[in-house]
Formats: C-alpha cells, sequence, structure tokens
C-alpha cells in the first residue's frame, strides 16, 4: 500500500475540484448570455417518431403517458410540449394521463400550455386523465376498456361519451402511444401494452436511461426514442419550434467540450507523471 | 482506515464564515432588486417568495461543492421531510381519497351503490389493511396473506410477459445475421453494396457481442486459450456498454444544472434574452 496523501496534495486536489465546478458552471451560464450557433441534425430514431405522429389523420387519438416528476423535469418538460405542440398543430386528439402521482401536476401544466397556444378544450380536443393507480395493471384494464379503468377525466367529467375519446374503447382502438419516462414505466409500457395490444409505441426518456432501450429499437417493439435533452431538441427542431430544449443544447454542448477537454488534460498529466523517473503511478 | 480529510486553519475558517455573511446580504440584495413587472397579478409577491426561498435552498445545496457544511445539512434534512410530506398527501389526494373515500363516502347517490361500490373494492381494501399490520409484532403475520397474493399475482402476470419481451421479442434481432443467412430477408432489398453491408455488419458486431460478453460471465470452463480471447472480446463490449451509459449519465445530469442555472440566471435574477 502506498503511503496516505499529504494535506498539501489533499488541499492541491480540493483546489482542482473546485476550479473544474466553476469552469463547468460557468460553461452552462455562458450561453445564457449569448448565442453560440450550435447546429444539430435530429436522430432518425426522432425522426421516426415525429413521422409517425405526422401519418396519423386529423382527429386520431394518440396517447400519452407522461410518467416523470420534477425531478426529470429539464429533459421530460420540453419534450412533452414539442410532442403536444405537435399533435394539436395536427389537430390529433392527445389523451394524457400519467403512471407517477407526482407527475399530476407537471402534466396539466404542459397539457394547458399547449392547448392554451391552440385554444384547444378538455374533452373536446383532448383528454386529461391524470393518474390512477395500478401501473402494469392499469395498462391490462384500459386494453381491456379505457372508459372502466378511468371512469373520470382530471376535470371529473365522465370519460364515455367524451368527443375526444370518440371511438376509443381501449388501448386496441389507438395507434400510437408514446411514454415519456424518467423510470421503467417504457419497459413496463413494451411488455403489458405494446406486446399485448398491438398499437406502436414511442419513447421518450432522461438521457441516464436512454441506453437500456436500444435493445428496443432493434427489435422493433419502439418505433423511436427521444433520448434525454437532445432528443427534446431535435423534436423541437422538427416542429420548427426552438424552446428551451434547443436553447440548453448550446450549454450542454460546450460542457461536453470542457468534459472532454478535462479528461485528455488528466490523461495526459497522468502519462506525463509515469514517464517522470522518480514518480510512478 | 479513514480517507484523510483535509484539515483548514481557523483563520481560513474565520474568512470563510465572513464570505458566507456577505454572500448572504448579496443573495438579500439580488433577490430584492428584481422589480414587480406591470400589469403582475396581485399574488406576484407570494409567486416571487417562492423563487426566492427556491433559489436560496438552490444556492446552499450547490454549497456543498465547496465543502460540506451546515446549511448543506439543514437544507438536505428539509428536502427529506418536505419530500416526505409530499409524498403523504400524494397518497392522500391521487390513492386513497378517489379510489376510497370519494366512491363510498361522497359520490355514491344511494346506499345501493354504496354497497356495489364497497364489493367492488373490499379485497383491495382488506389486503391494504393487512399489509399494514407490518407495524404490530403479534398481527404481522396477517400481511402474508396480502404478500402471498402480490407475490403470486405479479409472477404470474410477469413470467411469460417478461420471457415474450425480453427473450423471445429479443432473439430475432440478437440473431439478425443468422436469420438472414437462413433466407429471412429476401434477396435485392437492399439498394447498393454499402447498404447491403452496413446491417450485416451491425448484426456480426450484435452477435459478437452477445456471445462473448455471455462467455465472460461463463464459468465452467478456464478462460485459456481461445477462450481467452472470446472473454477479453466480451469485457471490450462490457466497457463500451458501460462508457455509452456514463456519456448518457453525464449528459443527464448536466441537463439538470442547465436548468437549474436557467432557474438562477432567469426566474431570480431575470438575466439573460
Amino acid at each position: 500500500m502506498g503511503a496516505p496523501p499529504t494535506q498539501a496534495a489533499l488541499r492541491r486536489l480540493a483546489v482542482t475540484r473546485r476550479i473544474i465546478y466553476l469552469l463547468v458552471a460557468v460553461a452552462v451560464a455562458v450561453p445564457s448570455f449569448c448565442d453560440l450557433g450550435c447546429e444539430f441534425k435530429p436522430s432518425p430514431w426522432v425522426e421516426k417518431i415525429f413521422k409517425k405522429v405526422e401519418s396519423l389523420k386529423p382527429g386520431s387519438p394518440i396517447l400519452l403517458s407522461f410518467d416523470f416528476d420534477p425531478a426529470a423535469m429539464e429533459e421530460l418538460y420540453p419534450m412533452g410540449l414539442a410532442l403536444l405542440r405537435h399533435c394539436f398543430q395536427n389537430d390529433l386528439h392527445p389523451i394524457l394521463m400519467t403512471h407517477w402521482p407526482g407527475g399530476v401536476g407537471i402534466s396539466k401544466q404542459i397539457i394547458e400550455k399547449a392547448a392554451k397556444e391552440r385554444d384547444k378544450l378538455p374533452g373536446r380536443d383532448y383528454v386529461f386523465l391524470a393518474f390512477k393507480p395500478g401501473y402494469s395493471n392499469l395498462v391490462l384494464n384500459m386494453g381491456e376498456s379505457l372508459q372502466g379503468a378511468f371512469s373520470r377525466d382530471f376535470y371529473n367529467q365522465p370519460t364515455a361519451g367524451m368527443p375526444a375519446l370518440e371511438g376509443v374503447r381501449s388501448l386496441k382502438d389507438i395507434s400510437l402511444v408514446v411514454g415519456l419516462a424518467a423510470g421503467a414505466t417504457t419497459e413496463m409500457w413494451i411488455a403489458y401494452g405494446r406486446d399485448r395490444f398491438g398499437f406502436d409505441l414511442g419513447a421518450g426518456c432522461t438521457a441516464v436511461i436512454t441506453p437500456d432501450l436500444y435493445p428496443f429499437l432493434n427489435s422493433g417493439q419502439l418505433i423511436g426514442v427521444l433520448g434525454g435533452l437532445r432528443g427534446a431538441a431535435d423534436y423541437e427542431k422538427l416542429v420548427k419550434r426552438a424552446d428551451r430544449a434547443t436553447k440548453g443544447m448550446q450549454a450542454q454542448s460546450l460542457t461536453h467540450v470542457l468534459i472532454i477537454l478535462l479528461i485528455l488534460g488528466a490523461n495526459a498529466h497522468y502519462l506525463w507523471r509515469r514517464t517522470r523517473p522518480n514518480e510512478k503511478g | 482506515m479513514a480517507a484523510p480529510q483535509e484539515t483548514t486553519s481557523p483563520t481560513r475558517r474565520t474568512a470563510e464564515l465572513v464570505v458566507l455573511v456577505v454572500l448572504f446580504f448579496a443573495f438579500l440584495a439580488a433577490s430584492a432588486a428584481k422589480g414587480r413587472p406591470v400589469g403582475a397579478p396581485d399574488d406576484w409577491w407570494l409567486a416571487r417568495l417562492g423563487v426566492v426561498v427556491a433559489a436560496g435552498l438552490t444556492l446552499i445545496m450547490y454549497s456543498f461543492l465547496y465543502r460540506d457544511n451546515p446549511l448543506f445539512k439543514i437544507g438536505e434534512n428539509l428536502f427529506v421531510g418536505v419530500a416526505l410530506g409530499y409524498g403523504v398527501i400524494l397518497t392522500w389526494r391521487q390513492s386513497l381519497r378517489p379510489e376510497i373515500i370519494d366512491p363510498l363516502f361522497v359520490d355514491p347517490p344511494h346506499i345501493h351503490a354504496f354497497w356495489m361500490e364497497l364489493a367492488r373494492r373490499s379485497a383491495p381494501i382488506v389486503l391494504g389493511i393487512l399489509l399494514l399490520t407490518r407495524l404490530s409484532r403479534r398481527a404481522s403475520w396477517l400481511s402474508r396473506y396480502s404478500y402471498t397474493i402480490m407475490v403470486g399475482w405479479g409472477a404470474g402476470l410477469g413470467i411469460p410477459v417478461t420471457i415474450h419481451t425480453y427473450v423471445l421479442q429479443q432473439l430475432k434481432p440478437s440473431l439478425g445475421l443468422i436469420s438472414k443467412a437462413l433466407g429471412d430477408t429476401p434477396a435485392g432489398q437492399q439498394a447498393d453494396l454499402w447498404s447491403a453491408a452496413l446491417p450485416i455488419l451491425g448484426d456480426v458486431i450484435i452477435l459478437a457481442g452477445i456471445v462473448s460478453v455471455l462467455f465472460y460471465f461463463f464459468f465452467s470452463v478456464e478462460h485459456k486459450g481461445a477462450g481467452s480471447f472470446v472473454s477479453q472480446l466480451g469485457i471490450w463490449f462490457l466497457m463500451v456498454a458501460f462508457g455509452a451509459s456514463f456519456g448518457n449519465t453525464v449528459m443527464g445530469r448536466v441537463s439538470l444544472l442547465i436548468g437549474r442555472m436557467r432557474f438562477l440566471l432567469h426566474d431570480w435574477l431575470g438575466l439573460g434574452p
């Protein structure tokens, strides 16, 4: 075992760490004041979801499941807003629900903001089902009867006979479901929803869980994935409405460049120290 | 052995305290600097107070980046308490009240409806109450009935679904190369050599990754010779997968920082476009 680090070494390490934090804070803050002009091309998996939404006829139902809470707001809020704006722009009838009790407030905020921009009304142009406990059992129940699973919407209106739900009796009558998730609900939607009832499923998720969903893209169980802030920015670009995700990507790109430089610098320093004759490791 | 801690001198501690007090007054000044916008609603001050409290707590949490401190501890404990309280209220408002209280005691128009609703909900209510017997040492055995049903129900639903979704559905893309070799893909479907070769290359990589990673975790034979090569290849695939996960995690964490920074600069200080 090597000798314990000296106080001077610890102090140097602490100072270096704080300098890195400061640099990251600056990298994140700078794009708030100036446009860096970063350009990006939407990924094919985002385009697939966009094209699927585009292919739906006006008045078609689309089920959106916003399974996240304010902790994942930075990545999934812009994603949800861009998706709903796209739905309302194409006169689709979004049906919004959440499996997370903490997601009701944020879902309501997003759908009411998007609806207000296009003068859409609940019940007529969209349905906000909010939350109901049950998780996978709820999805199975919705596969039998949507009105049975949610007898009333968030505004306490009966779902039976609701104009926005015309022709929709169960999940089998919905051609596209998009689940925005900060947890494992996308996989639940695949296992208990898509594989059983046959609708197309798109996913939006935080960057952390995006790699877990790649196998489902290859197998065709997911038609596309919006991954993290980049996925949200891609969708904003496709709907031609740059908002907070697009602005956030400037800071994201600058911070990534900084992190890459720091990794390269630290490794170069490590190699340089190893080549010195009196110090090893 | 405990990790050696960085020590600080009393002079430095005093200097840090002075800086903290200065920062506190700077925070108050910055919070007060943003004036009331024209045409703001009457509850603007209340919303502003919420923003100032949130900004203060955000800065307190980020103070940990400098060093662990009492303010951070207060913020941390406050977060745990608020999260617990929020969870209790959410469970009441989103689950218990709409699923039990309202249908039984508020909504039913007559006694017949009450009995109908009670009959529909009696099993979940009883099973839920039985779960709470865990709190009593003498009656806790009753909770096993609930757990038995939960486990049985979960396994009955989950096992076939898991096999179908995670094994059978995944087999085809994992074995895409074999599937194509057996003539699953019609000849002449690809436009040119490059677009024909690229998916095959992808299939080769996927197949090599699956086989080598599975072999890496297969301990019944010694990993030497060709086996060692396959095992090493498995490690490389694992490292690439971990790298992709880590890269995405960094992106996710930076996104959270971007959100907080936007909140501090725009919502709290009113800076930027």
